[in-house]
């Protein structure tokens, strides 16, 4: 594997190959048409991007002569000097030069020596006439005969690469199902060419996968920007921390989380982060810390949204929840604390005093819950009154496949993503209680209701769910805890298959509409098996309790 | 009236009116004769394997797995209400993959359905006493009736097929 300095490198060498092609190109259109303003803002923003992406990677040389070069071209674009003659040829010999410099730290050779270069173009920034030695001039005219390249890299369009993945998800399907035929019939050699088979489509579905990925720092690396905004509208002094910029992730996922975390660090900066008269007066320094990190976890990816600021006000929000009518008043008093914050994340509930710009719309937080629904993510956050806040996305590496638990219903299987499973139990009647007409049981000092899945997915009708009596229960209970928005639900099912990843396909219309099923998945006997929607099923069971 | 341009206007009249000719894909739902134009139709096949899918009205049956694609199986006996007393589907049924749009939905039928070519003449607009029966008539193309009498019910798939009209609930029974 290579390392990430390697592949950041790569990166830069076909970046900057591109522009110095890109270069050459709009010179000679400068050339020919010394009024071409658009090559002429083309020229400035190469060399200023270039200069940065130098100086980033630690190539002074290199970014000297792209900056010298940008000051020229901004004098030529402020018409104070003009492109042609002597000018033209330094320049030329410059952006050659450069294209040497390129290469030479692709090769890892030393850089060649460019003060001549350097000094002239001091010259000509002050206005005075460059120096040209004769040998220079015959030099340039070899360039003539040098090398064509082809950068290393290709850039491709996700539509590509979702494509490709689509299709090694109907592999990966089919590779199944001829290793559970061939285990079936027996034969060695087809068992010999399906465990081969199985090897490389699995090679296959990584390296698909890997080429989607993308370092979250593509992300975050926005956000300095959009902080220094919010802050400066509400009048806070914040400083960002962004760790963890070279974690990988899919491509499309960070796509799909981008508004939810741009939701979060501004509410961050709005709401979590006092102004600093404020916070001196809490005894905290002035200037607030915002943390944007992102790690990996096992499979998971972490990305955390982390502030000093003033903490959540979890009586605040259950006043609010209760007037917004999002709870009512005499169960808003048992919720705790996990389950009230749960409720900012609820549609339209915004804890804003005032109307700003930034926040306080009321639409917000339940965008984030939205597009981690809509990934199979989950988020947690933690907080304490007056320390700060952390709001943590859980999101999978890839989108492809998932892990999940098949459990039997009524002879049927169906498939729980794993990112919603909290722990197995298997639980004898008298570790079960009736409350208010509702199975519960205790876990981990919390009282989690039961509910039969059969009961979820079979009853007809808005009736809600029949009281629940211990009387027909017979023997242990399989139960498997989900856990949604950090509210656990155990679903009582007839029996537990076993844990295996899944590709998921998308229902196709007309079913589409029923959101208790986030799709199916074939397993390798080719039997069709329904993947639940935890949250669907979360939102029914609440919906239908008695 | 068509006939009369054919005759004076061309040469060759046998050849520029030929009969047009609607290929179809009859089944029986149960005792009326159902058709379906060809180029309506995927493929016909031995009902695979469908998994009962929860939350959707009866006449759903499920879902299969058909070369990959995962479709919607509809019991049009159910939804039409044809279904004679005590008399289920067979073990062993069949099922017209039938391709709208965008998607494919399967129809489960008790016997090998079978193709049948006539012409567009012999098939007529509904007459107005089935318009009441049931909500089939809103599928119908028209009734053809074959000259060895008996009649073909000609379904229009793709009125049949939008989603709101697959997924509308029959109305409230009294039980459940």
């Amino acid at each position: 594997m290579k390392t990430r300095d390697q592949e950041y490198r790569e990166m830069f060498m076909a970046e900057a190959l591109e522009y110095y092609d890109s270069m050459s190109r709009h010179l000679s259109e400068l050339e020919r048409n010394t009024d071409a303003g658009p090559a002429l803002n083309e020229l400035f923003r190469l060399m200023h991007n270039l200069k940065a992406n130098a100086r980033a990677m630690g190539f002074t040389d290199l970014g000297e002569v792209a900056h010298h070069l940008e000051t020229l071209f901004g004098l030529i674009r402020d018409k104070q000097r003009e492109f042609g003659g002597a000018l033209a040829k330094v320049v030329f010999t410059g952006v050659d030069v450069m294209g040497t410099m390129i290469r030479a730290i692709g090769a890892s050779q030393p850089l060649p020596d460019a003060t001549a270069l350097l000094d002239n173009l001091d010259r000509l920034v002050r206005g005075e006439a460059p120096i040209i030695d004769a040998e220079e001039e015959a030099e340039s005219e070899e360039e003539a005969g040098k090398k064509m390249e082809l950068s290393d890299l290709v850039y491709i369009q996700v539509k590509k690469l979702d494509n490709l993945l689509n299709l090694v998800g109907e592999l990966v399907i089919d590779r199944d199902r001829v290793m559970t035929l061939a285990q079936e019939l027996g034969n060695p050699a087809l068992l010999a060419t399906a465990q081969h088979l199985f090897r490389i489509s699995d090679d296959l579905q990584y390296s698909v996968m890997d080429a989607r990925l993308v370092g979250v720092g593509v992300l975050l690396n926005k956000f300095p920007r959009v902080v220094r905004d919010v802050a400066t509208a509400e009048n806070k002094e914040v400083e960002l921390i962004l760790s963890g910029q070279d974690v990988q992730i899919d491509r499309n996922i960070l796509q799909i989380i981008t508004d939810a975390l741009l939701h979060l660090v501004r509410n961050a900066v709005s709401h979590g982060l006092e102004t600093p008269e404020q916070r001196q007066k809490a005894g905290k320094p002035a200037v607030g810390h915002l943390t944007l990190s992102a790690l990996t976890d096992r499979e998971d990816v972490l990305i955390q949204v982390r502030d000093d600021g003033r903490g959540i006000n979890t009586e605040a929000v259950r006043k609010k929840a209760v007037e917004r009518g999002l709870v009512s008043a005499a169960e808003a008093p048992k919720l705790d604390e996990q389950q009230v914050w749960a409720l900012l994340f609820e549609p339209g509930f915004s804890m804003a005093e005032k109307i700003t710009d930034i926040s306080g719309r009321g639409v917000g937080l339940d965008v984030v819950k939205l597009a981690l629904d809509s990934l199979g993510g989950q988020l947690r956050v933690e907080s304490e009154l007056g320390v700060g806040t952390t709001f943590t996305l859980v999101l999978p590496t890839s989108i492809a496949v998932k892990g999940a638990l098949l459990v039997e219903v009524e002879d049927r299987p169906y498939a729980v993503p794993l990112m919603h499973t909290d722990t197995v139990l298997a639980l004898h009647p008298g570790q079960l209680s009736v409350v208010g007409g509702l199975l519960v049981t205790h876990f981990q000092e919390q009282a989690v209701p039961l509910v039969p899945l059969r009961q979820l997915l079979y009853d007809e009708g808005d009736e809600p769910l029949p009281l629940a009596t211990k009387d027909n229960l017979h023997g242990t209970q399989q139960v498997l805890v989900v856990n949604y928005n950090n509210r656990r639900l155990g679903l009582i099912v007839d029996r537990f298959i076993r844990q295996q990843n899944i590709v998921i396909k998308p229902l196709s219309k007309p079913l589409d509409t029923i959101d208790l099923f986030g799709g199916v998945t074939l397993l390798g006997s080719g039997q069709v098996c329904l993947v639940l929607d935890v949250p669907a099923l979360t939102r029914l069971f609440l919906a239908k309790r008695a | 009236m068509a006939q009369s341009v054919a005759a004076t206007s061309t040469a060759k009249p046998e050849r520029a009116k030929p009969a047009e000719l609607v290929q179809l894909i009859v089944f029986r739902l149960g005792d009326e004769d159902y058709g379906i134009r060809i180029e309506q139709v995927k493929e016909v096949t031995v009902t695979p394997e469908v998994a009962r899918m929860p939350k959707t009205p009866p006449f759903i049956k499920g879902i299969a797995n058909l070369r990959g694609d995962i479709i919607a199986i509809i019991d049009l006996e159910e939804r039409f209400r044809l279904r004679p007393a005590g008399r289920e589907l067979p073990e062993r049924s069949y099922t017209v993959a039938v391709e709208a749009a965008d998607y494919t939905l399967g129809l489960v039928v008790r016997e090998v359905p079978r193709p049948f070519t006539l012409p567009l003449s012999q098939i007529e607009p509904a007459p107005e006493f089935v318009q009441d029966s049931s909500t089939r008539d809103k599928y119908l193309e028209g009734i053809a009736k074959l000259p060895e009498g008996g009649i073909i019910i000609v379904l229009d798939m793709r009125k049949l097929l939008t989603p709101s009209e697959v997924m509308k609930l029959p109305t409230k029974t009294t039980s459940s």
